[in-house]
């Protein structure tokens, strides 16, 4: 059952409760492919090699040049579509524990249990990289060094953020702090 | 200017290589004023390179928001030249803290000059602080002064420390003398204060905190400790900091056999610099080059005398008073400590506090930077062609050759407009935090309404000559 969505150019947040009865809700973050960016890539890829096969065939250039570019195109597509996350989900229980799940393209599941009593609290931290800032999702987990992200792969934005936050807040007893940002 | 000005709240990028945890007096600088234009209702955020694990965003006193941007420093505290690799995170600063004016400071900052080129071609306002000298002949210097009047040959409005940092910076980047301002350093009073007790006179102590380098003048010091301490029995010698003159200093003590009159601390920390100058009678400078030396303020504050190199800004820094002035010769300085000895009987550290107090406020500095600001704000906007006409003007070769960077620049700005929408960076929420002066209370002093009516006054008549000081 949908409870509610949000969506961008890039992802689609999607908030719904699987099993009232247990009274666990799910929050998803979807990725949404962009055909044009597919399109351009496998494009780009076809032209190098279109370029290499005729060079080898009308100008007698050396086969090598066409393993290069084969090389060069699964490096691009590579690079380009690298991302083989589809979705990205929390599932809250409420007095048990939050469960991340990483869903990728080729249907593995990766999930990662965390017992509700040892979370401490679920934080939103901007995190700078050397080319840009973005927002986050934390949980402050007890005897950790290291807070545990809950969207490892993939950047939502704030507005999608906020939902699971709010809601983490309340599964784990935390007031939600936000007296120190401007409304 | 209109009330509605005067009142115009800006929100401010401050960039530089040198800020905290480092120490010293550009990184002073960048806190203080910081502060207090945070205290004057301005929004300010800070982006410096990462130091050490200190990596990401981190929130200062008063809610000064740091960008420690993981870029790891190369050399002396500066980021690696790149041209064009902080631009995307510099745009994204940019858009999601909603900034109108950017702030350069030093011009030993690879990330302070990438920063402003950036700005300037994204048609941002920039400002820019030059915080100390520099030479004309040397390889290193004429390839700075290249590097700067590529900066400064599209900024905005300039800021100087001192009338001698000026008079070298217009030279230097060949800016026009109009768009250069003189605003001084000041001091934080409140964490400078001379001690309860006064030192006993039985023993005179000379103070030296410095860095032990050639500039700071390490090798006239080995010259006139021995010579001062020859004349006077009853003078001692304490110095702080550390650097490669330091064995020098250590052979001195040695030859001369000063073990018990010359104590070498070693390096100091910021927190314990007051500690260090109440503990004499006299503050030694010996700089062979200074803008403004803020450790006179600092001396000062703590009712020391200051004897100092007549050198750069040093000058300008205290009433005549205050201070000892010598040329940077061992025999004149030796004559200046003698002439300072004798002063000391009618120096009144207290007095001499109260008046710093009166004379120097990161207060009143911020005002006066945000005059600065209201001017940079009136400054026409200017297209890339405009831009690219002044850049031009930086030689026959360099000219050419800073268009072709700035051009390339543009393109960058462009393709990174397509590749991530300025309407897809997400603003970051301001930080309201109940403004308080008590934490900084030599920095931020609360004036009444008449003395705030007579400082802005006095500043706008000083600022029609240029010369905010």
């Amino acid at each position: 059952m949908v409870e509610f969505s949000i969506s961008n150019a890039r992802y689609t947040y999607v908030h719904d409760q699987k099993y009232p009865s247990e009274n666990a809700d799910m929050h998803h973050i979807i990725l949404r492919r962009s055909g044009s960016k597919y399109i351009f890539v496998y494009a780009s890829a076809l032209l190098v090699l279109a370029c290499a096969i005729y060079l080898y065939f009308l100008e007698e250039k050396s086969i090598s040049l066409v393993y290069y570019s084969l090389l060069f195109d699964i490096f691009l597509v590579k690079l380009l579509l690298r991302k083989p996350v589809n979705k990205e989900s929390v599932v809250i229980m409420p007095a048990f524990g939050v469960q991340l799940e990483t869903h990728y393209m080729s249907g593995k599941v990766v999930r990662c249990f965390v017992p509700i009593d040892k979370i401490l609290k679920p934080v939103l931290l901007e995190c700078v990289t050397p080319v840009t800032c973005y927002w986050t999702l934390s949980l402050i987990v007890r005897e950790e060094s290291e807070m545990v992200l809950v969207f490892k792969n993939l950047r939502p934005p704030i507005k999608m953020l906020v939902h699971v936050w709010k809601a983490l807040c309340a599964a784990t007893d935390n007031k939600e702090e936000t007296c120190t940002h401007a409304k | 200017m209109s009330d509605l000005q005067q009142n115009q709240k800006h929100s401010i990028l401050m960039v530089s290589d040198f800020f905290y945890p480092n120490f010293g007096g550009v990184e002073n600088h960048i806190y203080y004023l910081s502060q207090c234009l945070l205290n004057l209702g301005h929004k300010v955020v800070v982006v410096t390179h990462a130091y050490g694990k200190r990596s990401g965003v981190r929130y200062m006193t008063g809610g000064l928001k740091v960008y420690y941007v993981p870029w790891r420093p190369f050399f002396n505290q500066n980021t690696f030249p790149t041209l064009y690799g902080t631009l995307p995170i510099i745009r994204t600063i940019l858009i999601r803290e909603k900034i109108n004016i950017v702030h350069g400071h030093q011009t030993f900052s690879t990330l302070c000059h990438e920063a402003l080129m950036h700005a300037r071609i994204m048609g941002y306002k920039v400002v820019f602080t030059d915080h100390s000298l520099n030479g004309f002949s040397d390889a290193g210097s004429i390839h700075m002064n290249k590097v700067l009047q590529f900066t400064l040959a599209d900024v905005s409005q300039a800021i100087c420390v001192s009338h001698t940092s000026k008079e070298n910076t217009v030279l230097r980047s060949d800016l026009a003398p109009e768009k250069v301002f003189v605003i001084p350093n000041a001091v934080d009073t409140a964490m400078f204060k001379p001690a309860l007790e006064r030192p006993s006179r039985l023993d005179i102590v000379i103070v030296v905190i410095s860095r032990l380098v050639y500039r700071k003048g390490a090798d006239l010091l080995v010259e006139v400790i021995p010579e001062v301490c020859r004349l006077n029995p009853n003078v001692r010698f304490i110095i702080g900091g550390d650097g490669p003159k330091r064995v020098r200093l250590e052979e001195m003590r040695e030859k001369h056999s000063l073990q018990d009159r010359v104590d070498l601390l070693g390096a100091v920390p910021h927190t314990q610099v007051r500690s260090v100058l109440i503990s004499g009678h006299i503050f030694l400078n010996s700089s062979l080059t200074e803008a403004f030396c803020i450790a006179i303020l600092e001396a000062a504050s703590c009712g020391l005398l200051t004897v100092s190199t007549r050198v750069g800004g040093v000058p300008e820094v205290v009433p005549d008073d205050m201070i000892v002035l010598a040329e940077p010769d061992p025999s004149d300085m030796v004559r200046s400590i003698q002439k300072a000895i004798t002063m000391l009987p009618n120096i009144d550290p207290q007095v001499m506090h109260n008046r710093m107090r009166e004379l120097y406020s990161w207060h009143d500095v911020a005002k006066r930077t945000k005059i600065v600001y209201d001017r940079a704000l009136k400054c026409p906007d200017q297209n890339l062609l405009e831009s690219l006409s002044r850049y031009l003007s930086c030689g026959a070769w360099a000219g050419k050759i800073f268009c072709l960077v700035m051009i390339f620049n543009f393109l960058l700005w462009h393709l990174l407009e397509l590749w991530q929408p300025a309407d897809d960076i997400e603003e970051a929420p301001d930080v309201i935090l109940s403004r308080n002066c008590d934490g900084l209370e030599g920095c931020c002093r609360k004036h009444n309404n008449a003395e705030n009516h007579k400082n802005s006054s006095d500043t706008n008549n000083i600022h029609d000559k240029n010369n905010i000081s």
